[in-house]
């Protein structure tokens, strides 16, 4: 899903946060013609992945238009922050996985793409399958 | 972008979210191609049923049409019915978006009672709209494809979904998993997320 020319940087290179921590970072578009970029949304959302029905939620939402960005650079730079809530925490169980990510979508002349950056909220261990 | 924690960036080839129709184009046989299924669509006045067993790629071969059928210049309109649903979820007569182009696909078709399977047709025949239909039997449209799956088969799905890592699960194992499932294809994707997610574990760890 993660197109190369999105790129998405957490402040502090953090993997895992806790519920209540602020999290932080900057995004940019690398290689790609400016003048293409119609608009990009910013999610900060968690989705559940596994056998089943898959559930997601969007914690934090931003759509930046390209009227709204000042300067050609500017046009494919952005940053984002959030305070993280208690739930539902990162979980890799068997069954079903609960999944947090920073997901960009930028809105080109004709097509869009898609990147993302995982991040743990929590840090309940893997579920473990027991041996027979 | 990877991610050096593999917590965060293994994903199951086999979830839902890989496997569900549309996800992955449907394998076609040797001999059969997307566009040799709208051509004789067209030909049948936008008429057609797709008849196979449980999990023989019935919802993934609709899927896989219905870009097809848009660049046809048809209008779908989509029902899935499961278990028990004896009629539409909603009354096509009534939907905003039909226009003389439309085709009404019902994925699961048999679900339908005879009294509305019948009410529908007459309702695609009124108003001269296309009827694609997937069954587990004979609906009573022009034939389209019988949809089954064969070990060949299977095997290039699995290996299209595992990728790089396709020595994780061999050939014979695929081959007695889909026998285990008497060749249902949805129960041996299943089966498969189970086996994958038991191997990647006992690599990590």
């Amino acid at each position: 899903m993660n197109d190369d020319a999105i790129h998405i940087r957490f402040d502090g290179n953090g993997r895992i946060y806790h519920p209540g921590e602020t999290l932080s970072g900057e995004y940019w578009l690398e290689p790609i013609d400016t003048n293409e970029v119609r608009a990009m949304e910013i999610s900060i959302l968690w989705h559940t992945e596994g056998k089943g029905d898959e559930d997601i939620s969007v914690h934090e939402f931003q759509r930046v238009a390209v009227e709204e960005q000042t300067g050609e650079p500017s046009a494919c730079r952005g940053r984002f922050s959030t305070v993280l809530p208690n739930s539902p925490l990162s979980y890799e169980g068997q069954l079903i996985k609960v999944r947090w990510c920073v997901r960009l979508r930028v809105f080109l002349r004709g097509r869009e793409i898609v990147g993302q950056h995982r991040f743990r909220l929590g840090n309940v261990p893997p579920a473990r399958i027991p041996k027979p | 972008m990877t991610d050096p924690d593999p917590l965060l960036s293994v994903d199951n080839p086999f979830s839902t979210r890989c496997v569900k129709p549309g996800a992955i184009a449907y394998l076609f046989p040797p001999g059969e191609d997307p566009a040799a299924l709208v051509e004789r669509l067209r030909r049948n006045a936008w008429w057609g049923q797709l008849v196979g067993p449980h999990g023989s790629g019935k919802s993934t071969l609709l899927a896989t049409l219905l870009p097809m059928l848009e660049l046809a210049g048809r209008r779908p309109l989509c029902f899935a019915l499961h278990d028990g649903q004896r009629r539409l979820p909603a009354d096509p007569a009534r939907s905003s978006t039909v226009d003389a182009a439309t085709i009404v696909i019902v994925d699961g078709y048999e679900q339908l009672s005879r009294w509305n399977r019948w009410r529908l047709k007459r309702l695609c025949r009124r108003r001269g709209w296309g009827l694609i239909v997937s069954s587990h039997g004979d609906a009573g449209l022009p034939h389209l494809m019988h949809t089954t799956v064969e070990i060949e088969r299977a095997a290039a799905i699995v290996g299209r979904l595992l990728g790089a890592e396709q020595g994780l699960i061999g050939g014979d194992e695929i081959a007695q998993c889909l026998a285990r499932h008497r060749g249902d294809m949805r129960e041996m994707l299943m089966e498969l997320y189970d086996l994958y997610e038991e191997r990647r574990r006992g690599v990590m760890s």
